[in-house]
């Protein structure tokens, strides 16, 4: 019975909209990640659905309640602060337990809550340290079990793992997923680092400049960007993404750039001809033959495999991702060809809408041509 | 780690006493050497106008105990600073806690908020000394026309409302210092603290005592030490209201010490008990050092 909703929900801050008629349906039980640049709104969002920021206008919903004139108290939420928010003065036991302490729960339910957590988050040799005496790390996992100790209808974590090193950061991400699997919460997951979003979530709210870009599960999200904006955002390294033109001749499309001519798959019925993108996924690029020639300018190696950096004769660059024990020199004249089933292509300007339309049924077909690509390698 | 003192450790050494030298010379002049020459004169028996006398001992203190006027006076002492230190603190912290909100004239009532402080003791005793008039004072004219009193009262001369009207003066006057401190560090405690207390279930009264209060503490300690010793050895502003009177019953030790010396005549007794006094505020240090050592705070 905890479903979010926002429906058109609008935050100024004096003339500045930091969030724009939000509209999110979030399900019951849902791990939902908000994703974006510093600055997008994540946080203010956050705290509008924990009653920390009144939203200027619009309506926000938690199970049956519309929670707008509820107090954060009110509203059963747990969060996980972006700086932690730990009381100084009191023990990490103590900081845990406060939360069913002002709930008035027992003294020896507490307890045992208290330590159950404890042991989940591995804090139980530090219960009765101060804060202070702890790290960054340790704090911000003290944080998370003083919202994990109770079982309120959602849980709100506003970048919780980010100052954790990378192999706790690993543990902890799978420790969450495990944790929401069990709990069966709906949680609402800050978070500027994709890994995180992707590998967590049921589905990803993109959000940019305060607006929503895209809601849509992670695969989708990568492989169905809604606009540009997304298909920049997402993925590392980037999609290429490069200017051109459209042109449509006897209903079929072209995409051309300079030093470039590519033939386009179905549109929407919105495209027109004129300026747009064109877009591709490093693992779509194949580099070896094919209609389009450049010159590589750049090779990173990360140990499983290479990120190989083109330049075409128009001047674009372009990037392709080979497995480790293919590379290429620097300088090395080399010709590419696209997977032009997995190309995109974009309305002209930043946040311009993708037009191709989807190639149906996505998932049998990534997997079908994944398999035939192994097999034209070997 | 050798114990060896490599060059470099010399060097800063050299530099650092040579930086720090000015210093302690200007404290032994003042401070050092007063307080030994007081313990001094506190063995003789002192005639104040030619600083001449004869070495008594211990007489001087043998005589401050069992005399009635240093019990009085130091009684007197510990209802002041006692009193006066308590208005002084719930009154800070309550007007602290009112400037602290977004209110439109909070600039403005920060600074009007200091004038007691910063006004000269003298002013403000005179200022206060009309008000209290029992002729033409505006308290008994407001408090008469109000109907509480019938007749007008005598605010310095009877007790114990001579007392309790040093006390409220002194409250008024020192408040400031307690608002301007807690307020600073109202401040500095993060407002996440409070909102994490909101999402744990805390109404407003629970995050007075579970935040705000516990980040006061140090503060307070601070604050509460400081002005002990300060109206512990307060003396004008209670020398201008009431001279110690009626008969002693408003005379502080700082008080005595004065009358003693310049009254009396009797510079090796005013400086046995200034000397005791010193030793009590010893105690408010030690305390004082104990409490910051204990845990080093938040
Ligand atoms: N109290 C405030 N007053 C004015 N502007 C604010 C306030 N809080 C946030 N903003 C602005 O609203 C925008 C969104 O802020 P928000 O904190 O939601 O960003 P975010 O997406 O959480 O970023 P980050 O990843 O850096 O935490 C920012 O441009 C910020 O400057
Ligand atoms: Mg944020």
């Amino acid at each position: 019975m905890a479903e979010v909703v926002f429906s058109n929900v609008q935050k100024k801050f004096g003339t500045f909209t930091a969030v724009h008629g939000l509209d999110l349906n979030i399900n019951e039980g849902e791990f939902v990640s908000l994703l974006g640049p510093s600055g997008c709104g994540k946080t203010t969002t956050l705290r509008m659905l924990a009653g920390l920021e009144f939203p200027s206008s619009g309506d926000i919903r938690i199970g049956s309640r519309v929670v707008n004139d509820l107090a954060p108290g009110e509203r059963d939420i747990a969060m996980v602060f972006q700086s932690y928010a730990l009381y100084p003065h009191m023990t990490v036991g103590d900081n845990m337990a406060y939360p069913l302490k002002k709930r008035g729960v027992k003294k020896a339910e507490r307890e045992a809550a208290v330590a159950k957590t404890a042991e989940l988050l591995q804090l139980t040799p530090l219960l009765s340290r101060k804060p202070r005496q702890l790290s960054g790390g340790q704090q911000q996992r003290v944080a998370l079990g003083r919202a994990l100790v109770r079982d309120p209808q959602v849980f709100l974590l506003d970048e919780p793992l980010s100052n954790l090193d990378a192999k706790l950061r690993g543990y902890m991400r799978v420790e969450l997923v495990e944790l929401h699997r069990r709990l069966g919460r709906t949680m609402v997951y800050v978070t500027h680092d994709q890994l995180e979003a992707m590998t967590m979530s049921d589905r990803i709210a993109v959000m940019e400049g305060g607006k929503l870009q895209q809601f849509a599960p992670p695969a989708e999200v990568y492989a169905e960007p809604a606009n540009r904006f997304v298909a920049s955002f997402i993925g590392t390294p980037g999609m290429t993404l490069m200017d051109g033109d459209l042109t449509r001749q006897d209903g079929c499309w072209t995409f051309s750039a300079p030093g470039l001519s590519l033939p386009v798959g179905p549109l929407k019925d919105i495209a027109q001809p004129g300026p747009a993108c064109f877009g591709v996924r490093p693992e779509h690029v194949r580099i070896g033959e094919g209609p389009v020639s450049g010159l590589v300018q750049v090779v990173e190696k990360t140990g499983h495999e290479n990120i190989v950096i083109i330049g075409l004769e128009g001047g674009q660059r372009l990037t392709g991702r080979v497995p480790a024990p293919q590379s290429w020199t620097i300088g090395e004249s080399v010709r590419l060809s696209f997977d032009t089933d997995f190309a995109h292509i974009f309305a002209a300007g930043t946040h311009g809408e993708r037009l191709n339309l989807t190639q149906a049924p996505r998932s049998a077909n990534h997997l079908n041509l994944t398999t035939v690509k192994t097999e034209t390698q070997s | 780690m050798s114990t060896q003192k490599t060059l470099l450790e010399r060097r800063y050494a050299t530099l650092g006493m040579a930086l720090i030298a000015p210093t302690v010379l200007i404290f032994c002049a003042v401070i050092v050497y007063p307080l030994f020459s007081a313990i001094y004169l506190s063995f003789y028996s002192v005639f104040t106008p030619t600083l001449e006398g004869e070495w008594v001992g211990l007489s001087n203190y043998s005589e401050l105990l069992q005399t009635g006027r240093f019990w009085n006076a130091l009684g007197n002492t510990l209802i002041w600073t006692i009193g006066s230190l308590f208005l002084q603190i719930i009154l800070g912290i309550g007007i602290a806690l009112v400037l602290h909100q977004n209110i439109w004239f909070r600039s403005l009532a920060r600074s009007l908020i200091l004038f007691p402080y910063f006004i000269s003791t003298v002013v403000a005793v005179l200022v206060w000394k009309w008000l209290f008039n029992d002729l033409y004072g505006i308290l008994n004219h407001l408090l008469m026309k109000v109907g509480i009193i019938e007749f007008p009262m005598d605010f310095l001369g009877t007790m114990p409302n001579a007392m309790i009207s040093v006390i409220l003066v002194g409250a008024w006057k020192y408040f400031p210092f307690v608002v301007i401190a807690v307020l600073a560090r109202l401040q500095s405690i993060p407002e996440s603290l409070y909102e994490a207390a909101k999402i744990d279930g805390a109404g407003p009264v629970a995050r007075f005592f579970d935040v705000t209060l516990p980040q006061l503490r140090d503060v307070l300690v601070v604050i509460i030490m400081l002005r002990a010793i300060w109206d512990f050895k307060e003396f004008d502003m209670i020398y201008l209201l009431t001279g110690g009177g009626p008969l002693d019953d408003t005379q502080t030790l700082p008080l005595l010490v004065y009358q003693e010396a310049f009254a009396l005549n009797d510079m090796g007794m005013a400086s046995a008990y200034a000397v005791v006094m010193m030793l009590i505020m010893l105690v408010f240090m030690l305390v004082y050092i104990r409490r910051t050592k204990d845990d080093g705070g938040v």
